[in-house]
């Protein structure tokens, strides 16, 4: 085996591929049922799998920036890209990323070179990282999707109103999105977004809700603007992680295999399924996933010497944390499969089935 | 006798202006209170989507049915009125309601400042100062409102016929004047005018009483009207509403039928002379299948040169019923033409496909104007217009109104010639999309059987030695990947039918 491997990549066998493109894919379902990037599924994944956290990082942004090449196009056609604000957010979020690779790349460095603690400071960083990050997000998802509907009720908007009043000056205008924002309000969300982008890669988690919650974006023009931003967030990162020697094109090409698929029909499902069983539904994967990532933890605070347990247990934890990812992402994957093939079989019934009535005319 | 809507800014003095009118003419009045009042009364508390769509855009995707309701009732209530005789409107920004119908004066009246302020100050009990700031806030929080109500910019002095500026000309004399003007011809009412809003009042009614069937009330509909046609769009996850629309609106005045289509999202169709057995109905009809769409017709009729002396080149769309859009009080027979497009709109009914049809005649403004503001198109497909131009001239006509629309819709917007390219494959894509498969596969091949070295240079002794060339060959070969294979993934997609 080249060095190279078993230092930094890890070597690709038959079954490593397909389970890479099963994570491409079911990544790809789930984000485009909820309009994520999907890297909550698969830079876990990949972890589980045996790959180093930060390789992990690095080959799911350099996935993430072809992807949302692709994606955003569609979007700035229908009018939901507000690329001002967009450059605006850029401006920090590239410092957020650049901070995120030089932590990223500083603690997996720490490590033993040629021992089992390698990676193992990266790894729980990550997965710290992770762990918060998205429990926060599935807890909001589901509190959003359990509370009783309201009409006219939208998102909470305590936050926008409060730093409202403030209006820190300069206030920058973003007429697509018809709102104005603070630029001191604009360049922390920037970094924040940038940093977990570096670092996790689920920058989406908290720019949509950001411009959602924070500056009063439209939904549809913060989640086009998200993606034109991966883009550049995307580029960057993955140049970062490239330059810093972390990218596995492999991994990448693998997870496009599966990613670019499932994303179609993930998006196809949002069609035919209502919202609250979409964010009930994702709530329930990613706090999954959030459990499953728990799971890994003591695995290497193990190899950093911070617990002492039988190293049989690593195999255990390392199987217990895959199973339960997959078992997640194939289940939820699975139900909206269900729900596309369910819509697609009701549509080819109800297409000739125009309802037709011809009530009485009063003049 | 036209329908005069006087817009103006609270404390401007356009609501003495109009009662003053009302009174002169002998029209009844109404102004924005009176419609307030009707849509708190049928459960839209306007207050809270005031405040709601001014001070809090992000909820706008949740308020969009509370706001489509307000806009039916305001349009039923001007609309009754109007019914029971002459009318004076007062209020922000009415005549956006009431678009094709003709017979409608458009006054936008500016206030006189100081006369503004003081009665601001009077009534408010504020002093100059913070009399200014509120005037300025109010005036703010307005336009934005009509920005997102009426996706129009009040202050655009072209959708108005008349200015009234209070600065300069006294208030007894403006409405004495505007007596004069609408006694003119051109604001008299047709049996077309008269239809248009017959329709519009129909689409209302029909959208306040799916609104107030509970039902039926939490559904997202599109409700059009067409010569006494109503099309009922529901999506396909709210089947099981389809069978109550039906029980709802069964005894609609002025229904003579009714058609519920199902769908994801809507194709808009515009072109000048629809054909029946023509190939872009059957293509259009496929793509409407595979995106689970309905498909809007809109019968376009370009403006001539000189042609209708009572037209008036910036006003709203004249979105006509199924005559043809003719502006003279003779009702046509019906024409070859007019023929082909019901027959068109009959085969697109007969497919599950209808989403309603609309003729407009004038200028492109009138086209885009005549396009729903609320209604989310995933494509709109421009035929064959300027039919009677030479060739050459058509062409870039069409290629201009293409552009035109695109710039203005945030929709795709594509020519009926391009249209094969998102159903068929022809030799050209299929080669194209062979050589993008090749591509990636030769792709793949060299990445996997050469790991060893693609490795060294990612990551190993060669990364260490030029860490400069892993971004490059990342920066080419993920975007590279991507495209390839989200193109032939797409196309692959589109063979299965699920796109």
């Amino acid at each position: 085996m080249p060095p190279v491997f078993s230092e930094i990549f890890v070597p690709i066998t038959w079954a490593t591929g397909i389970l890479v493109v099963l994570l491409g894919f079911i990544g790809g379902v789930l984000s485009g049922f909820i309009g994520s990037g999907g890297a909550f599924f698969m830079t876990p994944g990949m972890m589980n799998l045996g790959v180093s956290g930060v390789v992990s990082v690095g080959s799911n942004i350099t996935h993430k920036f072809g992807k949302a090449l692709v994606g955003a196009r569609k979007h700035a056609q229908m009018g939901n890209v507000d690329k001002r604000l967009a450059m605006y957010l850029l401006a920090t979020a590239l410092v957020g990323i650049r901070l995120a690779v030089w932590i990223n790349s500083l603690l997996f460095a720490k490590g033993d070179s040629h021992g089992a603690g390698k990676g193992a400071a990266s790894d729980l960083y990550i997965s710290a990282i992770f762990i918060g990050v998205l429990t926060f997000v599935a807890i909001s998802m589901l509190r959003d999707a359990l509370r009783p509907a309201t009409e006219g009720q939208g998102p909470s908007r305590a936050i926008t109103d409060f730093l409202g009043r403030f209006a820190l000056k300069p206030i920058v205008k973003f007429p697509v999105s018809d709102v104005e924002v603070s630029l001191w309000v604009l360049l922390p969300v920037g970094l924040a977004t940038g940093y977990l982008a570096g670092t996790i890669g689920v920058g989406g988690f908290v720019g949509v809700p950001a411009m959602i919650y924070i500056f009063g974006v439209p939904t549809a023009v913060a989640a086009g603007t998200e993606l034109y931003l991966a883009i550049f967030m995307g580029a960057f990162g993955a140049i970062n992680y490239a330059f810093e020697g972390y990218v596995d094109l492999r991994l990448t090409c693998l997870l496009f295999l599966g990613s670019l698929v499932g994303v179609y029909i993930g998006a196809y499902g949002v069609k035919v399924v209502s919202e609250r069983y979409i964010r009930l539904s994702t709530g329930y994967i990613i706090l999954i996933c959030v459990l499953s990532r728990a799971i890994a933890v003591p695995v290497y605070l193990g190899e950093l010497g911070w617990v002492r347990f039988d190293p049989v247990w690593n195999l255990w934890l390392n199987r217990g944390s895959t199973i339960l990812l997959f078992a997640a992402g194939i289940g939820g994957a699975g139900a909206v499969l269900l729900q596309v093939a369910r819509a697609h079989i009701e549509r080819q019934r109800i297409q000739t089935t125009l309802l037709v009535r011809r009530p009485a005319v009063e003049s | 006798m036209p329908i005069v809507f006087i817009c103006s800014v609270p404390f401007g003095g356009g609501k003495r202006l109009a009662q003053s009118l009302a009174a002169k003419l002998g029209y009844a009045f109404l102004s924005r209170e009176d419609v307030v009042a009707k849509a708190n009364e049928c459960g839209i508390p306007v207050g809270k989507l005031e405040v709601a769509m001014v001070k809090k855009p992000a909820v706008r995707e949740r308020l969009a049915r509370l706001q489509q309701r307000y806009l039916a009732v305001a349009t039923d209530t001007i609309c009754e009125k109007a019914a029971e005789g002459d009318l004076v409107y007062y209020g922000r920004a009415g005549h956006f309601l009431l678009p094709g119908v003709s017979h409608v004066l458009r006054v936008r009246v500016i206030p006189e400042q100081t006369q503004r302020l003081e009665a601001a100050m009077a009534q408010t009990k504020l002093s100059r100062e913070k009399a200014e700031v509120f005037l300025s806030a109010i005036d703010e929080d307005i336009r934005a409102w009509v920005r997102f109500v009426h996706g129009a910019d009040m202050d655009d002095l072209k959708r108005y016929d008349f200015v009234v500026n209070l600065e300069n000309v006294g208030l007894e004399n403006a409405a004495t004047a505007l007596c004069g003007i609408a006694d003119l011809p051109d604001f008299k009412p047709t049996p077309v005018s008269r239809r248009a809003m017959e329709e519009l009042l129909l689409q209302a009614r029909a959208r306040i009483r799916l609104a107030l069937d509970e039902r039926t009330a939490d559904a997202d509909l599109t409700v059009r009207s067409s010569d006494g046609v109503v099309t009922i769009s529901y999506m396909p996850r709210q089947g099981s509403i389809a069978s109550a629309i039906p029980e709802v609106l069964h005894d609609l005045p002025g229904c003579r039928e009714l058609r519920c289509t199902v769908a994801s999202t809507n194709i808009l169709w515009i072109q000048e002379e629809f054909r029946p057995d023509a190939g872009a109905l059957s293509q259009i009809n496929e793509l409407a299948r595979r995106w689970g769409a309905a498909v809007e017709l809109i019968r376009y009729r370009p403006e001539g040169d000189g042609e209708t002396p009572a037209s008036r080149p910036e006003s709203a769309p004249r979105v006509t019923a199924a005559d043809g859009g003719v502006e003279d009080d003779v009702v046509e027979t019906v024409s070859p033409a007019e023929s082909a497009f019901r027959e068109t709109l009959e085969q697109l009914v007969h497919e599950g496909r209808s989403g309603g049809s609309q003729t407009v005649a004038g200028s492109p403004d009138r086209l885009l104007a005549a396009v729903r503001p609320d209604i989310s198109y995933s494509l709109v497909v421009l035929g064959e217009v300027f039919l009677d131009k030479p060739p050459a001239a058509r062409m870039r006509m069409g290629r201009d109104l293409g552009n035109f629309l695109a710039g203005r819709l945030k929709s795709p917007v594509i020519g009926t010639a391009e249209l094969s390219a998102k159903l068929r494959f022809g030799a050209g894509q299929v080669a194209g999309i062979a050589a993008a498969l090749v591509a990636l596969v030769v792709l793949y091949a060299l990445i996997f059987t050469h790991q060893g070295p693609l490795l060294d240079l990612l990551g190993g002794a060669s990364h260490r030695a030029r860490p400069w060339v892993a971004p490059l060959v990342v920066a080419l070969i993920a975007p590279l990947v991507a495209g390839l294979y989200g193109l032939v993934a797409s196309a692959l997609l589109r063979l299965i039918r699920l796109e």
